[in-house]
């Protein structure tokens, strides 16, 4: 299974809010486990995407100096909707603190307009190389890794071809 | 693959507590992109496998009738990442479970270690459109079997847990539709 | 046996739990839906923290009387009838219903379940000491 859980990050104001969307499909295999007969997207791959959402939100505010930005804990996540495949959930995240370490979020998933999920997020950052200097270079790889798929999710246009 | 994020129950107090482990292991795929150079465990399928136990705890207490669902994680925390060669054990406690559903506490360890704690509230689905499409009870049994419950499991009364009645023939239809495997 | 203060206190945490409100918003006269937040699930983590907190029994029907919002006997055009009244404040005599009577819209009735509310249905199902 591939864990990339946003296909497209649709608009981003960093330090701000982030909105993006992940397609759920029949060609994604566990769905013939959840429910063998009726598939519906996981609910933790709902938080998921909202948690990844909020990490591209983070990484793009502080400019990728983080190579592991993890969910901390998650409060209220409360399911209000299914999500069947040939639909898409939006998700939205809004920034309420970003401390040195620990940021806070809240988060949306909505299906056509309708809200399928809710929750308050908060995300820790830090680096390998913080606890162990000789991993410094892995850092790097995921840093890059991530800005490589960064640019696949999100190519804003630009004013000028806006205006064309 | 399959979307069964626990390996084997290893203990099974029926109504009451369920332990279950997890091994983390580079042959998962979702590894490598979680993260290319770092691979951890995602805490959204550390959540999944400690539903998974409760929400199996919670559905043995009624045979598996009553289709379970989460519905609302009021908290969960993580307190330090888990990685390939990890084992993680997983422990559900039902603190309340009625016809309406049930709230179950749970938590992750490596070790001796506390890597998360949760609190899990799962609703049982009413009768309706879909829900008789809803997963069957002889899925769910499969997977207890899978798992080892019938092993290990012991009943409110202490005796050990029966297979749920009919469970041979269950077995015995998807081997010929060759679901078994 | 608790007093009216500790079952207070109680509610309060499990209110403070479920949805996620500071203390000082959980006030007596503070609407669950409206004021609080609470969606539908939200109510069933609400019951299942109650009954615990209390070791009692909270049958839906007394708090969510479904049976009568929905009944053509009891609301016409989306309003519930003056029979229907009398039904509900036999099934939840803890309720105050003076504000729902003055617009007794059928949708509007989650809505005004208070705090206070939820108080007086406790003390009406535990023994209350002073």
């Amino acid at each position: 299974m591939r864990f990339t859980l946003l296909d497209k990050i649709l608009q981003l104001e960093p330090g701000v809010k982030l909105v993006g969307l992940k397609n759920l499909s029949m060609a994604e295999e566990y769905l013939a486990d959840h429910f063998p007969g009726f598939p519906v997207m996981p609910g933790v791959m709902m938080l998921e995407a909202m948690t990844q959402a909020a990490a591209w939100l983070i990484r793009a505010t502080d400019d990728f100096a983080h190579s592991s930005v993890l969910l901390k804990e998650a409060r209220h996540v409360k399911y209000a909707s299914f999500v069947e495949p040939g639909q898409a959930l939006t998700v939205n995240v809004t920034m309420v603190e970003h401390g040195p370490r620990l940021s806070q979020l809240k988060a949306q998933g909505t299906v056509d307009g309708s809200i399928a999920v809710a929750a308050r997020l908060v995300i820790e950052r830090s680096n390998l190389a913080d606890t162990n200097p000789s991993r410094a270079i892995a850092d790097d790889v995921v840093k890059a890794k991530m800005r490589e798929l960064f640019a696949l999710l999100y190519s804003p246009v630009s004013g000028a071809a806006a205006s064309a | 693959m399959r979307w069964i994020w626990i390996d084997k129950f290893i203990e099974f107090d029926s109504g009451r507590r369920a332990r279950a482990i997890k091994n983390i292991t580079l042959a998962e795929d979702h590894l490598h992109d979680h993260f290319p150079g770092y691979p951890v465990m995602p805490n959204s399928l550390i959540v999944e496998g400690l539903a998974q136990t409760g929400g199996l705890l919670v559905g043995e207490v009624n045979q598996f009738q009553e289709k379970v669902i989460l519905a609302k994680i009021p908290r969960v925390e993580f307190f330090f990442p888990a990685v390939p060669g990890d084992q993680l054990t997983y422990t559900a406690t039902i603190e309340h479970l009625d016809e309406n559903g049930g709230r179950v506490t749970a938590t992750s360890h490596v070790g001796d270690r506390l890597q998360a704690e949760a609190e899990i509230v799962f609703v049982h689905l009413r009768d309706g459109e879909r829900n008789k499409r809803l997963f069957e009870p002889k899925n769910f049994v499969f997977t207890m079997k899978l798992l080892g419950v019938f092993d290990v499991g012991r009943s409110r009364d202490g005796g050990r847990i029966a297979e749920p009645p009919g469970l041979a023939q269950i077995k015995a239809a998807s081997n010929e539709s060759g679901l078994l495997g | 046996m608790p007093t009216k203060a500790e079952i207070y206190d109680k509610i309060r945490t499990a209110l403070v739990d479920a949805l996620g409100v500071d203390e000082d918003e959980v006030k007596p006269e503070a609407t669950l839906i409206g004021d609080l937040g609470a969606e539908s699930i939200d109510f069933l983590d609400i019951v299942f923290r109650l009954e615990k907190a209390f070791d009692i029994k909270v049958p839906r029907a007394e708090l969510f009387p479904e049976d009568i919002l929905t009944s053509a006997q009891y609301v016409k055009d989306g309003k519930v009838t003056p029979e229907g009244i009398v039904k509900l404040r036999e099934r939840m005599p803890f309720a105050d219903l003076s504000k729902f009577e003055k617009n007794p819209s059928v949708k509007e009735f989650p809505n005004q379940l208070t705090v206070q509310d939820m108080c007086r249905y406790v003390e009406s199902k535990v023994t209350v000491t002073g």
